[in-house]
């Protein structure tokens, strides 16, 4: 007698354990695929649409924990496993959008770094041909201007590895700005030694 | 017959009342207006990057609106009487009533913060102008190289990051912005520390004293250069008789270490050759004996001690010299003025004529003072009225105050 009612309880307890199982192992993947997302850069290019994937897997935290509140027989995971799954559907279109943001970054940025470029090699064309004349110090801090430009573009194509798009263009304009008022500074001191020559 | 037609009839009645009941409870849906209200207000959050100005809110907001659209999408069939609210339509309004006051925060924290970001970039900008007009104004900006740049570059990029709305970036190039002109300003403050150091300024005052009281012993000329105030001025007989304004090497403040250096050496020379017209090309000039003893010594001990470059050598033909042909010639270290002066001064100086270069004669130097105010904070500054040009000494490029 105590054998069939044993074996009659066993699945049906086995059933009851194995729904309240909490879905951890769903909620690894669901963290990875945010991880992933942030790790993409979503953060910085779809922050407010990585904020929204965060929220759901928090919202999915939530859950769980609220079903581990409750006493064993009464735990279902299964809207726990629902968030979980949406965040997991989520990331790809996340993703998606991220690469989308970063390449449009990235454009912008190439397109500034080459701008700078450009003016850093008309002003450094421009220096050589400076006045080597009394105003020595004047001549020298050109040329140490234009080394530090020519040197900050290597940060910008630093940042450009480093996938840092906005900081990146943000440098690469900030070189062409101070390229094009060296070019213009060395044109005034050439325009100066032309008059004196007169 | 039936015994009963009341109570039939209100059994009926009952019976009615109850399918009427039954009939007017209905399911219950979200209002298709509210859910796209909310939907408009969500995109709105998005545009006003609430993610970034009120990120708390913003994430709780975004928890509740995920949890019911949950909800909508699977309690579709709620069923409720007539005179119980719509739980979809009391949550969705509480949702936007949640993401308005969100909204708000947002839009008031981004506004300040632009604020912020926009007054800091302009003291900044204000910081760096009057930086940058200091340092000309002692003839720093080469001793500097290329940290100038670099800083300039900086403060633009803490711009346009403030433009584009980026302002965790822009404060983050106005940071280093700000510790690359402190630092800068420590570095000159150590190097041309000694201008503002009251011994060694008393040292050059003696030096001076000793070369008017040369003067007034030998009846001669005697020639003295004060670098802070780049004026050159004829003692005779003891008396200070002509002031003429100079120019420099292209680091002149420094103290000169090395050829090639740019400063202009500290120290009692002699005129040990006059060149005349045609023997120099910058007009007339006096050659001094530099280096002298004391030169030699401060530059082997220099270069013991590696403060100097292995190969560098002590140099010379430093010159006290007019400005003819002014495209081929350079200042390295010398001392110039200007032709009319020279010819001045030709009339007066011989071979033998002491001439003292010093760095000050007064503790208020004007390098003295401009480095404290490199160290002065931009609110000091603003605080004292400081203007760009408030300390600036006017250059006397034509003439000569002469007595």
């Amino acid at each position: 007698m105590k054998r069939t009612v044993t074996m009659l309880l066993m699945p049906a307890l086995l059933l009851v354990i194995g729904c309240g199982q909490a879905p951890t192992d769903k909620l690894g993947e669901a963290e990875k695929a945010v991880m992933d997302a942030k790790l993409a850069g979503a953060q910085a290019y779809a922050a407010e649409d990585f904020a929204k994937l965060e929220g759901m897997l928090n919202n999915a935290k939530k859950e769980m924990d609220d079903q581990k509140a409750k006493f064993i027989l009464f735990r279902d995971y299964g809207k726990t496993e629902q968030l979980l799954a949406s965040v997991k559907a989520e990331t790809p279109k996340l993703l998606e959008e991220t690469a989308k943001k970063k390449e449009e970054a990235k454009a912008a940025a190439l397109k500034a770094q080459q701008a700078a470029t450009e003016a850093v090699k008309k002003a450094q064309a421009l220096v050589s041909k400076a006045p080597v004349g009394k105003d020595q110090a004047v001549v020298k801090a050109i040329k140490n201007d234009a080394r530090a430009l020519t040197a900050s573009l290597k940060d910008v194509q630093a940042a450009i590895d480093a996938e840092d798009y906005l900081t990146a263009q943000a440098k690469a304009k900030a070189v062409q700005d101070k390229s094009l008022a060296l070019s213009s500074e060395v044109r005034g001191a050439l325009a100066k030694s032309a008059k004196k020559k007169k | 017959m039936d015994r009963f037609p009341l109570n039939r009839l209100r059994t009926g009645k009952v019976i009615v009342a109850l399918s009427v009941l039954l009939l007017s409870a209905c399911v219950q849906q979200a209002p298709p207006d509210l859910v796209q209200s909310v939907e408009t207000l969500d995109r709105r959050l998005v545009a006003a990057h609430s993610a970034e100005f009120a990120p708390d809110e913003y994430g709780r907001f975004v928890q509740h609106w995920a949890a019911l659209k949950e909800r909508l999408r699977s309690d579709d069939d709620v069923v409720g009487w007539p005179w119980e609210d719509n739980p979809f339509e009391t949550d969705l309004q509480a949702l936007h009533d949640e993401g308005s006051r969100v909204l708000a925060l947002a839009s008031d924290t981004q506004n300040a913060e632009r604020r912020g970001a926009v007054a800091h970039v302009a003291r900044l900008e204000r910081r760096l102008r009057r930086f940058t007009s200091r340092v000309d104004q002692i003839g720093s900006r080469v001793t500097l190289g290329e940290k100038r740049v670099e800083t300039e570059l900086l403060v633009k990029q803490a711009r346009s990051f403030m433009e584009q709305g980026q302002f965790v970036h822009s404060k983050r190039a106005a940071r280093q912005a700000d510790e690359q002109m402190t630092s800068q300003a420590a570095q000159l403050n150590s190097e041309l520390g000694r201008y503002a150091d009251k011994a060694q300024v008393d040292h050059w005052r003696t030096m001076v004293r000793r070369a008017a009281d040369w003067s007034k012993q030998h009846h001669a000329a005697a020639l003295v250069v004060i670098k802070a105030t780049k004026r050159l001025t004829l003692y005779r007989n003891g008396q200070a008789v002509a002031s003429y304004p100079v120019r420099l090497g292209f680091n002149g403040v420094q103290e000169k270490r090395y050829e090639d250096d740019g400063a202009t050496p500290e120290g009692t020379y002699q005129v040990i050759r006059m060149r005349d017209r045609g023997q120099t090309q910058f007009y007339r000039a006096f050659l001094l004996d530099y280096p002298n003893a004391d030169d030699m010594r401060r530059f082997q001990s220099a270069r013991k001690t590696g403060m100097i470059p292995a190969r560098a050598r002590i140099g010379g033909n430093i010159e006290i010299h007019g400005e003819a042909n002014r495209q081929l010639s350079q200042t390295l270290g010398c001392v110039m003025l200007g032709n009319h002066q020279m010819d001045a001064l030709f009339r007066e100086v011989e071979v033998g004529t002491p001439v003292t270069i010093v760095g000050a004669v007064d503790v208020d130097n004007t390098v003295a003072v401009v480095l404290a105010q490199l160290d002065q904070g931009d609110d000091d500054a603003d605080a004292d009225g400081a203007d760009l040009d408030d300390t600036q000494t006017p250059v006397d490029e034509t003439d000569i105050e002469q007595s």
